[in-house]
């Protein structure tokens, strides 16, 4: 299924309606959030933000791939725990709509299809995979700048 | 003063650890609760504990309830630090044996000040200790003259553990803090020194020719 098969479906999923447009913020990456740990940065020319983008992003596959086996499997406390685990990383970095899918993924009731944990975690797909080049940008922009100083 | 940071999160944990250090504390990180479990038994422990409550291995709760069977000496400061909300989750860190709860995302200033608090109780509990300690100590001392004495009742000389007959003042200066200044009670005085000297002048007056000589009190 594809993010935009996921988007046009017509049924009804409750609390968790799938239209990002509405549900959940068109960014991918808040910038900001990223920018407020500047002032962590020590002074021995290591970037913090740097690497917390590649822990972040490190670790987010590994979750993601955790929760879809989880799924695939019906262990459930599983798939909530790494929705859970994400969840974390994702809002402490700013990246806001991987954080909310998984608030929503850790909220669902997995027994109920109508929940539409799959299609969550199809959006989820997709949008880390924006907030994966958004954070590659980033990491860049900030590379680059270091080697202009 | 040491904080051990227990959060399975890669980037949580980091900035934790980053915070920690630049407000001064010295800063061990572990990814799942065993692990902090095993670091929080070792001789010269972490006195500061911020623990994820949803951990691999063994979750924050239980590592709370554990570290509060601990026997022995001053308990970590513990600092539940969680994305779980809620009043009775609070209640619930709390009652597992948490001495403070905080929710991600937390505010810096916040945790800081938290976390001085720990610091600040920890280092009150180890003052305590150390006066409770002292106190002990002197007790001991005190229990030694308040027991039972063999006092020879002649010489009055004790004896001391070692079997052997010590007289009093040197017996009191071992066993206690005490010093003694020496000087003459007025009955003493009356019935001892006074004769004494009176017999000297005595002496004196039917021998004017003699020199004087000191007096000597424990020749008599």
């Amino acid at each position: 299924m594809s993010f935009d098969q996921v988007n046009s479906q017509p049924r009804e999923t409750g609390a968790l309606r799938l239209t990002p447009a509405v549900a959940i913020p068109s960014d991918a990456l808040d910038v900001a959030v990223l920018n407020a740990f500047e002032e962590l940065q020590s002074d021995d020319g290591s970037d913090l933000v740097i690497e917390l983008i590649d822990l972040y992003l490190q670790d987010a596959p590994q979750q993601i791939l955790a929760i879809g086996k989880a799924s695939g499997s019906a262990e459930w406390a599983q798939l909530k725990r790494a929705a859970h685990n994400l969840k974390g990383s994702s809002s402490t970095l700013g990246v806001r709509q991987v954080a909310e899918i998984c608030e929503k993924l850790e909220a669902a009731n997995c027994l109920d299809p109508s929940d539409g944990v799959e299609a969550l975690i199809q959006l989820l797909d997709y949008e880390f995979a924006k907030a994966r080049q958004a954070l590659a940008a980033e990491r860049q922009r900030r590379l680059d700048e270091s080697d202009h100083r | 003063m040491r904080v051990i940071i227990a959060e399975d999160d890669a980037v949580s944990r980091r900035i934790l650890e980053t915070l920690l250090c630049k407000w001064g504390y010295e800063v061990t990180t572990t990814q799942d609760g065993e692990a902090a479990w095993n670091a929080l038994q070792e001789p010269g422990a972490p006195s500061v504990a911020i623990l994820d409550i949803m951990m691999p291995r063994m979750d924050g709760l239980e590592l709370c309830r554990r570290l509060r069977q601990l026997p022995g000496s001053i308990p970590p400061y513990i600092i539940l630090l969680t994305a779980i909300h809620g009043v009775s989750e609070v209640v619930k860190g709390i009652e597992a044996g948490a001495d403070d709860y905080l929710t991600k995302p937390y505010d810096r200033e916040e945790l800081r000040v938290r976390v001085q608090v720990g610091a600040r109780i920890v280092a009150l509990q180890t003052k305590l200790a150390e006066q409770v300690q002292q106190l002990e100590s002197a007790l001991g001392h005190v229990n030694q003259l308040q027991g039972i004495l063999p006092i020879c009742s002649y010489c009055k000389k004790i004896r001391n553990d070692s079997n052997f007959w010590q007289n009093v003042e040197s017996y009191v200066t071992d066993h206690s803090h005490a010093e003694f200044s020496h000087g003459i009670c007025p009955m003493c005085y009356e019935t001892t020194v006074k004769p004494q000297l009176e017999s000297l002048l005595i002496a004196r007056s039917v021998e004017p020719t003699q020199q004087s000589k000191p007096i000597d009190f424990q020749s008599e």
